[in-house]
């Protein structure tokens, strides 16, 4: 009687016994295997929120319709004209790189990808995209959105990826200031959920100045290997001196946008050795 | 009968129980005693000697790890930076992450002999060290993949590491460039055992320029530490800190010396420190230093010394408070190559050429005719000397059996008191200072300050100059004072011997018609004029010397001033070259001397410069070597300050 009733936590003390007591390859394969079996219910769930925005658009009038096609069109145009722009530029790089005999930069991929959710694993530092292993993606890919750089690929599986963000205190880079050619570290702070993100800088010459009536903004540098220059990290809006005298340590504002992702551009590369190195994906 | 014999053996039994028995209490007091031992020695040793206890579990338990502060900047007086700190990056390895995974290569590598079977396996003590260089090179080989690189590990330098200091990161790599750097910090992960340290290198951005004055630094492992940095009684170790060696960086190494930081951890009964860590305090950088030094004025200096390609020094003075403008001695070296360490090759090159040596502080030279100025004051206070004092010059002078020359001028005849400052006559200082007497001439010498240091706090000044005269001869060779000895010293030849700062400290004193000029590299823009005792001159012999030297500059043995390359139109220098003689195994060495001051009719700047002939029996005139170095001086002097001329140049001296 009295076994009877303690029955179903003998059965859990067994469970999690032959569990700890299982070798860690097992383990590993079992979770693998359960993260790949979730996976359609987490796209399944992306693609009802979808067909919900779908059915939402559809209940605004053809007004509204025809001005947010107009505004579109308007939008599309702009970015025609930047792409153009974008080619004379790359051109012009091109010319420069081949008369000054420098080295090209490494070349990407662009792969939109779809946001399934935020990772709250991570306490919300991570997102999972609609994209994997079946669509080419490489772990410590870059990861960029409207707003410059969104993060870095950390796990790749099947059919969806793990996006570390800027945001996150695991992600760390060397940048420089916008007209700048020092490298400074940047490196994700600690962010509260559900909050404009923040960043932390650190090794940032004597020289350089930000407030937040001020800000300055800070990019990729480029110098890393694994991002490419010049992607909006953020905007500098505190620099103070450390007490050592030799830098200035700082806060790097994120842009707000980078809490709602909705969609998002892996940029593979497409020489792999560009994003693989030894500890790329952790 | 037997009810009372057995109330009688009961009475017994009970009277036994009731412990009534004597001899029971001696075991009652024994027991009571040692629990009273027993409880006040618990008493004594958890109460009383608590705070000793909990000091030793500390001891025990506990490391400090101390990092030394970096060292202040040096500015010069605009406040540009003449010595500053640049990052230093490595890339360390916490070894106390990485245990178990050198406990599981440990365990890896014991399978393998063992499967093997083989029977040369190694010790445990040694296959543990193989454990350890194992992991670490697998940490390396992640930095050699990113960097592409072939760095290795030095397995003896781990292992003594380990043994000794293994709560300190270990250094795996050093002086990463900032690319290198830029790719480590992308590509490690932020919790990898391997993390970026950066410390702090001495940085001399103008690399030799007043390479003698600011001094270098050396690695020193004994950082003092801070009093205030909790503890003390703890096992500390330390990062290796710097201490000034010479120069600035040595007579201002306490100022300059930062703060030290660091932390206390626990650690564990094997060493292994546990995060995080129980205190920690940052390093504060020490204090900066404006210096009195003016960069332009030293480069403009150094310039020319560089383009005359002579060992020398130079030393330009601001002459109302003494504060040293330039203070430059050649040949020099990189500053920037004292750090880390100075390598054996650069050591002995500096050695070869001779370069350690600051001529402007350490070097003892004859003033040569640049003494003749003394010797004009001597003889002026003196009464032998009047402004319109001349002599006959024909090139040769007799004292006692011995003949003395002039061959400084070609004028033959008569030679006017500013004449002889002018055209630098022998002739007239060997008449005028046999006159003024030997006496007159150290005892103005010795007012002057010439016979003692000039207190300006770098290390290693000279101190050994000295003024002769008779009672120092006697002294010092137990010979008699002759009159060619006076006759020698009144044109700075014999034994006198002084320092290129002296001689700028005499003349910025002259020009202020004072006898004294502590000279200072501290700049103060508050600094009061200085106020020393007074020459004590008439005005008529003052004015008879100022037009001798400022003729000097124009048309004198210092004509050179005048040149388009030296000539700053409407300032007036007044000014002394001086070619003295040093007598050497290969033969007669000339040192080329100029001591000035600018403007004459109103002196801000004062400048002495030594250029050292490298050839014996070469003439290396003041005219020619020394005074160029000075003309670039008040070049650059006039240029920083927009001197106008106010006054046009003209010659003052007329024979």
């Amino acid at each position: 009687m009295r076994f009877d009733q303690a029955r179903p936590f003998f059965t859990l003390g067994v469970i999690l016994l032959a569990w700890l007591l299982l070798p860690a390859v097992v383990k590993r394969f079992v979770r693998l295997s359960f993260y790949e079996l979730k996976a359609p219910v987490d796209i399944a769930a992306s693609y009802a929120g979808d067909l919900q925005d779908f059915w939402s658009q559809k209940t605004r009038t053809n007004n509204e319709l025809i001005s947010a096609a107009r505004d579109l069109a308007a939008i599309n145009a702009s970015y025609e004209l930047r792409i153009r722009e974008d080619n004379r530029l790359r051109t012009e790089i091109s010319r420069l790189e081949e008369l000054l005999r420098l080295p090209s930069y490494g070349e990407f991929r662009s792969e939109p990808a779809r946001v399934v959710r935020r990772d709250f694993n991570a306490w919300w530092q991570r997102i999972i995209i609609r994209k994997g292993r079946n669509h080419g993606i490489l772990a410590g890919s870059p990861v960029i959105y409207s707003g410059g750089l969104a993060g870095r690929v950390v796990e790749v599986h099947a059919t969806t990826s793990v996006v570390e963000l800027i945001s996150s205190p695991g992600l760390r880079l060397a940048a420089v200031f916008d007209g700048d050619d020092r490298p400074v570290s940047f490196q994700g702070g600690v962010n509260p959920p559900l909050r404009p993100a923040q960043g932390l800088l650190e090794f940032v010459p004597l020289d350089l100045f930000a407030t937040a009536a001020s800000p300055r903004a800070l990019v990729t540098s480029g110098l890393g290997g694994v991002f490419p220059p010049g992607l909006t990290v953020g905007q500098v809006v505190q620099l103070d001196a450390s007490t050592d005298g030799l830098f200035k340590t700082g806060r790097v504002q994120i842009d707000d946008r980078l809490g709602r992702l909705t969609e998002v551009t892996v940029l593979v590369p497409l020489d792999p050795s560009v994003v693989t190195p030894a500890d790329a994906a952790p | 009968m037997s009810a009372a014999h057995s109330h009688e053996r009961s009475g017994t039994l009970i009277e036994s129980h009731r412990g009534y028995d004597p001899r029971l209490w001696v075991f009652y007091g024994l027991a009571v005693v040692l629990l009273c031992t027993l409880g006040g020695g618990l008493f004594y040793q958890q109460l009383m000697r608590a705070d000793l206890h909990r000091e030793k579990e500390t001891v025990q338990s506990q490391r400090r790890i101390v990092v030394p502060g970096p060292r202040g900047n040096l500015y010069d007086r605009d406040g540009r930076l003449l010595v500053g700190n640049r990052p230093r990056f490595a890339a360390t390895l916490h070894l106390d992450e990485l245990r178990a995974d050198f406990r599981r290569e440990f365990l890896r590598i014991r399978r393998n002999y063992r499967e093997a079977d083989d029977q040369n396996i190694p010790s445990s003590a040694e296959l543990e060290r193989i454990a350890r260089v194992s992991i670490v090179k697998g940490h390396l080989a992640t930095i050699n993949r990113i960097l592409g690189t072939k760095y290795t590990v030095n397995s003896d330098t781990l292992e003594r590491h380990y043994r000794q200091q293994r709560i300190l990161p270990y250094l795996l790599l050093e002086d990463i460039p900032p690319a290198d750097y830029a790719k480590l910090l992308e590509q490690l992960p932020v919790t990898s055992p391997l993390q970026l340290y950066t410390s702090s290198l001495r940085d001399y951005p103008h690399i030799t320029l007043a390479a003698h004055t600011l001094g270098y630094v050396a690695a020193d492992d004994d950082v003092v530490v801070d009093e205030t940095l909790p503890g003390a009684e703890l096992r500390t170790f330390k990062m290796r800190g710097t201490v000034g060696r010479q120069g600035l960086e040595a007579a201002l190494d306490a100022r300059l010396q930062g703060q030290s930081g660091g932390a206390i951890y626990r650690v564990d009964p094997a060493g292994y420190r546990l995060q995080p860590p129980l205190e920690q305090r940052r390093p504060v950088q020490g204090a900066d230093v404006v210096t009195s030094l003016d960069l332009d004025l030293q480069l403009a200096a150094e310039r020319t010394m560089t383009e005359i390609g002579l060992a020398g020094a130079a030393v330009a003075l601001d002459v109302a408070t003494g504060e040293v403008l330039v203070l430059a001695s050649k040949p020099d070296y990189d500053l920037n190559a004292f750090t880390p360490r100075l390598s054996a090759a650069v050591n002995a090159d500096i050695q070869t050429r001779g370069a350690w040596m600051n001529r402007a502080t350490q070097g003892l030279y004859p003033p040569g005719s640049t003494f003749k100025i003394l010797t004009a004051i001597a003889g002026l206070r003196a009464g032998q000397i009047r402004p319109d004092s001349s002599v006959e010059c024909t090139g040769a002078y007799q004292v006692g059996g011995r003949v003395f020359v002039c061959n400084n001028h070609r004028d033959r005849g008569t030679i006017t008191f500013p004449m002889a400052l002018e055209k630098s006559c022998n002739t007239f200082f060997y008449e005028y200072g046999l006159k003024t007497g030997i006496d007159a001439l150290a005892a103005e010498a010795r007012r002057f300050g010439l016979d003692r240091p000039t207190g300006i706090g770098l290390p290693y000044e000279a101190s050994r100059m000295f003024v002769p005269d008779p009672a120092w001869k006697l002294a010092r060779r137990d010979e008699k004072w002759f009159p060619g000895d006076t006759a020698n010293v009144s044109i700075g030849q014999g034994d006198l011997a002084l320092t290129p700062l002296q001689m700028a400290c005499f003349i910025a004193s002259f020009a202020r018609g004072e006898t004294l000029t502590p000279p200072t590299l501290l700049h103060d823009s508050a600094r009061p004029r200085l106020h020393t005792p007074e020459i004590g001159l008439t005005l008529a012999g003052r004015a008879a010397m100022l037009a001798g030297m400022e003729a000097v500059s124009q048309t004198g043995t210092g004509r050179i001033l005048q040149t388009p390359s030296y000539r700053v139109p409407g300032l007036r220098i007044a000014g002394k070259t001086g070619t003295a003689q040093k007598r050497t195994p290969e033969g007669t060495l000339n040192f080329a001397w100029f001591i000035g001051f600018a403007p004459a009719e109103n002196p801000q700047i004062a400048i002495a410069v030594m250029m050292e002939g490298d050839t014996p029996g070469e003439d290396t005139g003041g005219g020619r070597y020394a005074a160029p170095v000075a003309g670039a001086i008040f070049k650059a002097w006039a240029a920083k300050t927009g001197f106008i001329g106010t006054t046009p140049p003209t010659p003052s001296v007329t024979p």
